[in-house]
């Protein structure tokens, strides 16, 4: 069908009113708000970082040099390599990973759990009560992990209770209390595709197996994980995702010598006054992010329209 | 049996755990916020008071942000849930081929890292403000203007969602019976497709205003010289920081609870009113106890319970006398201050008589005292110990702690990020 045809086709089906009303919409959306920001966003990351005075000027040529920065780091410099950037962009990665893997361990079986062994009042309770901590300020919950994990804090103090420890220990400066937040923080995002997916697998399945000798681990190992791991993979995309591009949290919570990939991000547009380098880094980050993502999918055999639901 | 029992106290012991670690932190911030300590903490619990919330609504710069949010949340809403909806209808007209190309792009910004998509609406609009010449007080660098599009790009797909998978129960036979029977597309769309859509596009709205509401990553770039309340939040957690946040926490949380059970009532007067219907299709009728036990399950139970425990708490403490507490610790403060300049000043005077008093009869017993008396000291004043607070004045850790967050930080960046720094450095390495 050619594209003349097709238009008048949909106008036929939906009327002038809401034939318009959707191609508008949908225009505006699709290409104003997603698809132009993000190809000025990667045109503005190959122009040099020059004074208004000098835009259009002979200075203002398309250049790598951003790109080649985060990797070599100055461009007087040859052989060595912007270790600092990397180094934190890398760790970005691995944490962000590690986050991930923890919420998959703790909300498995909790989302086994309310999907197929709770239910009435309490199980419906439970999953209610999951909501309202998503719903508390992103910063709210970093502040509180503070508030607990702080010299002075909560855990601290139980921690000298017991005994265990004589002197308050500083949980800011070697993550713990980042993690635990970021780990926090997108737990729902994890716990949610878990539960549907589990929750749409036929209880007699489970029975089946059970009664002819399936062991515990290896009901969940060949019957529910198979059947989950659409709502796996989802789980974890999302979680890697925001983690990876957490701003708030590290900013809170992360030690003062172990930045975020985010945080030197916003700092090149903030105090850096370099937009063009925070672009080509904000693009840095958005490609390899995407890029672990599509390899985890390859290697655990999953499509993206699966994810998506 | 011995097994399964075991396994069975194990996973609700797990349960437990993970509502703990859920809603721990959220109730110890609520607890900090009626500690009367000006750094908030849970211990030691100084005074009972209300004062915070008093502080709250008296901060200038958090009302501003406030009133931002709510400006942003509404235009958001105005903004994504027609596009949401447009997208969801748009997905089932669009050609077989095309349909995935589509799909993946209009779902793109939920994956994409908040930060980027404030990093591409701000550098957009700023190019086209530059392309067309515009000032800076033209809507191109209007941080409200720039946030509400950068919030919609990606609320706009979770409206999307919410409205497809409404439309997935959708029959389309009733359209096209209102369309056989005469209407037009516009009244078909009216009078059966949008009636059938309402609750998604409640549902989307609210979801649309409250993702806006506590949307950081990408507000903070798209704001530009304007502040909303989770910015104004931000700053004010990184830079030195006082209860009225947890105040501020206690409130949302309330708010929360208040919508999650009114939600939860809401659907089951939903569930009730099907479950009658069909009763009644049926010939049956309902009875009371029925609908009495719409009322009487746990979650209102337990909710209701904490409410009443809470203002029992608010009001109990009322009538108490913060003030009078107050100045009780502050006693007690100064009381344990002055044991301790007791304690430095008996330290002092072993450590100036014990020489002498080696020679003394004194002497077997000196070593000893002056060991006890270290050992004192040492408690109360080793480095560690400023931090748990019991003995030390909050003013102290309030200037204390911002600065161990932010300072080291902000020096460290500057050191590393300036570029004539780096080169710097990477010259001094040759």
């Amino acid at each position: 069908m050619n594209p003349a045809n097709y238009l008048r086709h949909f106008f036929q089906k939906n009327g002038m009113t809401l034939g318009l009303f959707l191609l508008v919409a949908v225009t505006f959306w699709m290409f104003i708000l997603i698809i132009l920001p993000q190809l000025f966003m990667v045109d503005f990351s190959l122009s040099r970082n020059l004074p208004p005075a000098e835009l259009g000027g002979p200075q203002d040529v398309m250049t790598l040099e951003h790109y080649k920065f985060m990797i070599y780091g100055s461009a007087q410099e040859a052989g060595s390599y912007n270790t600092v950037d990397l180094g934190v962009f890398v760790r970005t990665l691995l944490a962000a990973l590690f986050v991930t893997i923890f919420d998959l361990a703790i909300c498995y079986p909790i989302a086994y759990y309310l999907a197929k062994v709770a239910h009435g009042g309490w199980g419906r309770l439970m999953v209610l009560s999951l909501i309202v901590p998503f719903w508390v300020n992103e910063i709210l919950r970093a502040f509180a992990f503070r508030i607990m994990f702080g010299s002075a804090g909560v855990i601290n103090a139980f921690l000298m209770w017991a005994g265990i420890i004589d002197q308050p220990y500083d949980f800011i400066p070697n993550n713990i209390a980042l993690y635990a937040g970021l780990g926090y923080a997108y737990i729902l995002l994890m716990i949610f595709p878990l539960y549907n997916a589990i929750e749409s697998l036929d209880k007699n399945q489970i029975e089946a197996a059970r009664d002819m000798g399936a062991s515990w681990l290896h009901i969940h190992r060949r019957v529910v994980i198979p059947f989950a791991k659409p709502g796996i993979s989802s789980g974890c995309t999302m979680v890697f995702m925001l983690s990876a591009g957490a701003l708030a949290a590290p900013q809170i919570l992360g030690g003062p010598s172990s930045l975020w990939f985010t945080q030197i991000i916003y700092q090149w547009f903030n105090t850096g006054g370099n937009w063009p380098r925070g672009s080509a880094y904000a693009i840095i980050l958005l490609a390899s992010t995407i890029l672990f993502v599509l390899l985890v999918m390859k290697v655990f055999k999953v499509k993206l329209g699966e994810i998506a639901k | 049996m011995m097994a399964d029992r075991l396994r069975k106290i194990f996973v609700i012991a797990f349960v437990i755990m993970f509502f703990a670690y859920l809603f721990g932190p959220l109730i110890l911030m609520s607890v900090s916020a009626f500690n009367s300590s000006a750094f908030p903490r849970v211990t030691p619990f100084e005074c009972f008071t209300v004062e915070w919330f008093d502080v709250l609504a008296r901060d200038a710069t958090l009302m501003e942000g406030l009133r931002n949010s709510l400006i942003i949340g509404f235009g958001v809403m105005l903004i994504a849930v027609p596009m949401g909806l447009a997208g969801a209808l748009m997905l089932t007209q669009v050609n077989q081929r095309l349909r995935p190309w589509y799909y993946t792009i209009v779902i793109s910004p939920i994956l994409i890292p908040g930060v980027v998509l404030g990093i591409s609406t701000l550098v957009f609009w700023d190019r086209l403000g530059v392309m067309f010449g515009a000032g800076y007080d033209s809507i191109f660098y209007n941080g409200i203007f720039l946030t509400i599009v950068g919030q919609s790009t990606f609320i706009a797909a979770y409206s999307m969602l919410v409205f497809i998978s409404r439309l997935q129960r959708f029959e389309s036979a009733q359209e096209e019976a209102a369309l056989d029977l005469g209407a037009t597309n516009v009244q078909a769309f009216r009078k059966v497709l949008l009636p059938f859509l309402k609750p998604a596009i409640g549902s989307a709205a609210v979801l649309a205003f409250l993702a806006s509401f506590e949307n950081y990553n990408t507000t903070v770039f798209t704001i530009v010289s304007e502040s909303t309340l989770t910015t104004v939040l931000a700053s004010k957690v990184r830079y030195g920081i006082n209860p009225s946040i947890s105040a501020l926490a206690v409130v949302i949380v309330v708010l929360t609870l208040f919508g999650a059970v009114f939600y939860e009532i809401l659907q089951r007067r939903e569930a009730a009113a099907t479950k009658a219907s069909e009763a009644v299709a049926r010939g049956e009728t309902t009875s009371r106890a029925q609908q009495a036990a719409l009322y009487a399950d746990p979650a209102v139970i337990i909710t209701l319970l904490v409410f009443l425990a809470g203002f029992g708490t608010v009001y109990f403490a009322g009538t108490m006398g913060v003030d009078e507490c107050k100045i009780a610790v502050k006693e007690e403060k100064l009381q344990r201050a002055a044991e301790r300049t007791k304690m430095r000043q008996s330290l002092e005077m072993f450590k100036g008589a014990a020489p002498g008093a080696q020679t003394g009869t004194a002497a077997p017993g000196a070593p000893k005292e002056r060991a006890k008396g270290t050992e004192g000291y040492e408690g109360v004043f080793a480095p560690g110990n400023l931090g748990t607070g019991s003995d030390t004045p909050p003013k102290e850790e309030e200037k204390k702690e911002p600065e161990k967050i932010e300072s080291p930080g902000k020096s460290q960046f500057q050191n590393i990020f300036d570029p004539a720094n780096l080169q710097q450095q990477s010259g001094s390495k040759n």
